[in-house]
């Protein structure tokens, strides 16, 4: 069976290859590869990414930040708690199954299955099928980001995932670690299949010739993905024509990769929050808002963009950017020395005093960099500072440990809402609820209140209003030190149309993409 | 002779580092982030403020390279006089003992070897951690470094000092001395050891090279010295980065320093070796 | 000799232990390979619940015993990155680590015992002024520096080799263990610029000594002899010179192609190079417990075999010294 397999697909490969001569390949390098070929077994950006190349969403994001319809053609509320979707029909599996509801909703229970997910689906009631195109979404309460949280249900071919695999263990199962089926087999309703996939060294991926969305302009036929860890060797990759498109292009190269007549540089903000928090109960002088008040003033936060990001990122004085309903236009960035030193002054700190500081090395954008920045800032108030920076395997364990007075934290909102910032960054770290799961050090009643509020708030005019309290009260109390958004950037040759198919999420999506 | 000159010139910019800089790097004061990748002072956009241009932090570069030779030397001589002990006792013994001492020893070395001085580090970085918090790292990271590549690189010299003492010791001077009934002790430091020492020279210039090298590539890996208190290592490892997006002075500057530096103990190496040598076989 | 080889053969597998066990005491401290497996969204609690699962939080000694029951069977555990065994994950990765290797012995051979004997046999020459001059530079370059700048120089500026990964390779024995690059145009191509630059740190020492133990011979009354008896040049300096030359050359030689190994993690993570070391940083940055361990005992097993082969090879080519541990 196995061998008749391997031969219908290297035949297929064959086939494919002297049918597509003249095809447009797309050589991708970025700094990860995909752990997996199963959309649910870990909730990160790479997952995510595949998950929009071989899968699809009920709805997906567009640039503009709107809901474009994928698999749900239309969606209705009926009630407080439900919503309504209408599914596409026509759509087929890589295995050629026909898409229906009940992949929807199998999709969705194996989902709740994985621990990656489960918190973010605490909301949900579940979904009950209405008819073979027709699936209704329930939630507990009545819940604003219902619509948002659609972008994450990806229909997996319930078929094909069922019944048992060679080793006799269920097909559906979600595995971490060890074999398992979904993890090396993939059957979604995405315009590409996987061909080929060897973990840390490549990811081959062909255009599902049945794919539903014949309307996409994209024209890849096929993409081989590499994962390419150095920034240095990733950029050289792309100049030397290796690649024809990588991501992230690291800042300091951002010039260089603009100015070099065959590759282009295209960025775009992200809604990703690079921050440092403070921890009160490690240093008793955090607890006095002078103090903190002072540190965010010594920030130069500006010259960080300009300097080290070289101008890609958005300064930052709240949790959420522009676009997202928590945004309040008042609340601009306060670095300003002078008024640093007085309000240490103030605070009786004069002459300062030391703490430690750790960052990640190997997380967001520059981190270690920015980190070190930092750290220089806070020496001009006095505030000798310990850094370390490590890898995030390391840093992870340190920040669950809050070993360190000050630690760097970024945050991308899952629902892209601003109130996702403040549950995982700003509540009380509480261990039952999981609210401040990275929160650091600082406590605040109010802020617990309003946000728990503004979950099940549905006047989305209130909701704002609610959002926009909890910012003002964070920038007043100085409860952490905004940064920056980063931006997501692509470097590509002259002839790929990188920028229809990017967003604020950093999923390019190469289905739509046209290579000219 | 020259390179000697150069070398004492090396170290006495070292050991002043703090006294000739334009600024110390090392003070947060002097540091503005908006002066970050200014060009060398002969190029457009230089300033005459910082004569070598700055990192991408704002340091001056110059101040910097003092500094970080500073660092450099006192990690690279410490750490390979460490070895050097270590290695020469180790070696020595094994190879003229033979036998248990021998097979017990280079086992030692073998385990060493087969430990890639990275996974040392990590090892020492992560107890050293435990034991006393990250706040210490910053002022123990010096000695720390010279202890993690005094330790992970002393096999090379005791496995050098093993070959050439095996080969020395069934000399008939040493068959002599044992004759005669000098203690092994003796024998071992006062006649062998002297004829093993071309070995020992050689090895401890390429070492001192090699050490400062370890120490970038600790650094390369994020283990070495913290980014506040930069070495050669680290300055090269930071403006390696920088290379391709043209300010290319952050590595290439720190690159030729260390370059000639070495280049400069390495031709003292040589010096050494040209006078020692007649020496050692007409004696 | 059989007395020798198994001797060797206890003291391998008595490294081994020492070394897992040395391994299995830090393995809390590498950090949390849960964290890597799951997004930042998971709870500390499902945390713990995997690593429960895993076996993680069992007892040292349990934990221990479990391994060495198992590496006994030839199961050093299961890589967590790669989700494969570990052992089979760095069997697949070592022929490209192999190859490097091989590509930067055969640099140094080539260019060091010519260049080595040329600059003994006439030091003031100008060629071998000129090599030493280069060679003292060479070894004064980090290697991520070469590598960098040979990137900079032939990929980016000329283009002309290729910047990362093995390119094109093929497979050996048909059953993806080992996938060579020596067969194909495009992977020689990209095996130049990694082996270029892991040379460019043992060539100057190879040189040096080459050329150092090259003089000291020549100086021995033995040559000298020789020289007297009127034999003909060429037969001085290439059987006689040369062969004792030879001795330390090799056991350095042996010596360094361990150290060249070590090199071989930052050649590697420079190049994308799929081997060996990248697997290696790939473990410990990413905290794959189980292939960190696998690969320190492979990698032990690897060094005791290489030296003991080392020592032997040792012992033919001067029979007058003992190999250690026969008497």
């Amino acid at each position: 069976m196995k061998k008749l397999v391997l031969l219908a697909l290297s035949l297929f490969l064959v086939i494919s290859f002297t049918v597509s001569a003249g095809a447009k390949t797309l050589k991708v390098g970025l700094d990860a590869d995909p752990v997996s070929l199963d959309p649910q077994v870990q909730l990160s950006g790479g997952m995510l990414q595949l998950s929009h190349w071989v899968f699809d969403p009920l709805v997906r994001w567009t640039q503009e930040m709107t809901f474009e319809p994928r698999l749900a053609t239309k969606w209705e509320r009926l009630d407080e708690l439900t919503m309504r979707f209408t599914l596409r029909q026509g759509v087929k599996f890589h295995s050629g199954n026909t898409f229906t509801a009940k992949d929807v909703k199998w999709s969705f229970d194996r989902m709740r299955t994985s621990v990656d997910f489960k918190g973010l689906l605490d909301p949900f009631e579940g979904c009950t099928i209405v008819d073979d195109y027709t699936i209704d979404v329930k939630t507990k309460k009545p819940y604003a980001l219902l619509l948002n949280m659609a972008t994450y249900f990806f229909a997996m071919d319930s078929e094909f995932y069922t019944g048992t695999d060679a080793n006799g263990q269920p097909k559906d199962a979600v595995l971490k670690i060890g074999e398992s089926f979904a993890l090396n087999n993939e059957s979604g309703t995405g315009p590409f299949r996987a061909t080929k996939r060897e973990l840390g060294v490549v990811l081959e991926m062909e255009r599902f010739t049945d794919y539903w969305d014949t309307k996409s302009p994209g024209n890849v036929t096929k993409i081989i993905l590499t994962p390419i860890k150095e920034n240095a060797t990733r950029v050289a990759a792309l100049l030397s024509g290796d690649v024809d498109f990588i991501s992230p292009v690291p800042p300091q190269d951002f010039s260089r990769v603009d100015s070099d007549d065959k590759v282009k540089l295209v960025n775009i903000s992200g809604g990703r929050i690079i921050t440092f928090q403070m921890n009160q109960k490690r240093v008793e002088a955090f607890k006095d808002v002078r103090v903190r008040q002072a540190i965010v003033h010594a920030v130069n936060n500006t010259g960080i963009v300009q300097q080290i990001m070289k101008g890609t990122a958005t300064v930052a004085a709240q949790q959420g950017p522009r676009g997202y309903a928590g945004y309040k236009e008042s609340l601009t960035p306060r670095y300003d020395l002078a008024k640093a030193k007085m309000l240490m002054k103030e605070a009786g700190f004069e002459k300062g005093f030391e703490i430690t500081m750790m960052a990640p090395n190997d997380r967001y954008v520059n981190d270690a960099k920015i980190a070190e920045a930092v750290a220089q800032m806070l020496g001009k108030i006095n505030i000798k500072v310990h850094l370390k920076t490590m890898p995030k395997a390391q840093y992870w364990n340190e920040f669950d440990a809050r070993a360190a007075d000050m630690m760097m934290i970024g945050w991308h909102s899952d629902t892209e809402d601003s109130g996702n910032f403040s549950e995982f960054l700003m509540m009380c770290e509480n261990k039952e609820t999981g609210y401040g799961q990275y929160n650091s050090g600082y406590c605040n009643p109010k802020i617990d209140e309003l946000t728990v509020a503004a979950q099940s708030e549905t006047n989305l005019e209130k909701r704002a209003a609610m959002l926009q309290e909890i910012e003002q009260i964070l920038y007043d109390d100085a409860a952490f030190v905004p940064l920056h958004w980063q931006n997501h950037s692509y470097g590509a040759k002259k002839n790929i149309q990188v920028k229809p198919i990017i967003n604020v999420m950093n999923f390019p999506y190469f289905g739509d993409l046209v290579v000219e | 002779m020259a390179s000697f000159i150069v070398l004492v010139i090396f170290l006495i910019l070292a050991i002043t580092a703090p006294w000739i800089s334009p600024m110390n790097p090392y003070d947060s004061h002097n540091i503005d982030i908006m002066n970050s990748e200014i060009p060398p002072m002969w190029m457009e956009g230089g300033s005459p403020e910082f004569i070598l241009g700055t990192d991408n932090m704002g340091r001056d570069m110059l101040s910097t390279m003092f500094y970080g030779l500073r660092t450099s030397i006192i990690i690279g001589i410490g750490a390979v006089s460490l070895q050097a002990f270590i290695g020469i006792v180790l070696g020595l013994s094994a190879g003229y003992m033979g036998g248990k001492t021998d097979a017990i020893l280079m086992r030692i070395a073998d385990i060493q070897f087969s430990f890639p001085y990275l996974m040392v580090a990590i090892f020492i970085g992560a107890v050293f951690q435990l034991l006393f918090g990250v706040g210490s790292y910053e002022r123990l990271a010096i000695p720390l470094l010279t202890l993690i590549i005094g330790l992970s690189n002393w096999p090379m010299f005791a496995r050098t000092i093993r070959a050439s003492v095996m080969g020395e010791k069934n000399k008939e001077y040493v068959e002599a001395a044992r004759v005669i009934g000098l203690p092994r002790f003796t024998i071992m430091f006062r006649h062998v050891l002297p004829n093993s020492l071309t070995s020992v020279m050689v090895i401890f210039t390429i070492q001192v090279a090699s050490a400062i090298q370890s120490e970038a590539a600790l650094s390369f890996l994020g283990l070495g010295m913290p980014v506040t208190r930069p070495s050669l290592g680290s300055l090269i490892r930071a403006g390696q980065e920088y290379i391709f997006s043209g300010s290319w002075w952050i590595t290439i500057f720190p690159g030729l320093w260390l370059v000639v530096f070495v280049l400069v103990i390495n031709l003292l190496g040589d010096w050494l070796r040209d006078v020692l040598n007649p020496k050692l076989y007409k004696g | 000799m059989f007395a020798f080889i198994i001797r060797r053969i206890i003291q391998a597998v008595v490294v081994m232990m020492v070394i897992s066990l040395v391994g299995f005491s830090i393995k809390s401290k590498i950090g949390d390979p849960v964290r890597d497996l799951v997004g930042e969204r998971v709870t500390p609690e499902e945390r713990a619940q995997i690593a429960d699962k895993m076996g993680l939080n069992d007892p040292f000694l349990i934990q221990y015993t479990r391994f060495v029951k198992q590496a006994l069977k030839g199961d050093l555990g299961r890589s967590f990155i790669y989700n494969k065994p570990a052992l089979e994950v760095i069997v697949r990765h070592a022929p490209a680590t192999l190859e490097l290797l091989i590509g930067t012995a055969l640099i140094i051979i080539f260019v060091s015992l010519p260049l080595g004997i040329q600059s003994a046999l006439q030091p003031r020459s100008l060629l071998s002024r000129f090599t030493m001059s280069f060679s003292t530079l060479g070894v004064s370059m980090p290697v991520f520096l070469t590598a960098i700048l040979l990137i900079y120089l032939f990929a980016v500026n000329l283009q002309i080799l290729p910047s990362y990964g093995r390119g094109e390779t093929v497979d050996l024995f048909g059953n993806g263990y080992w996938k060579t690059g020596f067969l194909t145009h495009d992977g020689r191509m990209h095996l130049i610029l990694p082996c270029l630059s892991l040379s460019s740190i043992m060539l100057p020492l190879f040189i040096r000594l080459i050329r150092s133990e090259m003089m000291e011979v020549l100086e021995t009354e033995y040559i000298k002899y020789a020289w007297a008896k009127g034999l003909s040049p060429a037969r001085i300096w290439m059987v006689h010179a040369f062969k004792n030359t030879l001795l330390p050359v090799i056991t350095v030689f042996g010596v360094q192609m361990g150290i060249t190994f070590a090199f071989t993690i930052l050649t590697e993570l420079v190049f994308q190079w799929q081997g060996m070391g990248f697997i290696f940083l790939e473990a410990v940055e990413r905290s794959d417990i189980s292939l960190l361990i696998a690969y320190l005992v492979v990698v032990a097993g690897v060094f005791v075999l290489v030296n003991t082969v080392v020592d032997i090879i040792y012992g033919f080519i001067n029979p007058t010294i003992r190999i250690a541990g026969t008497r």
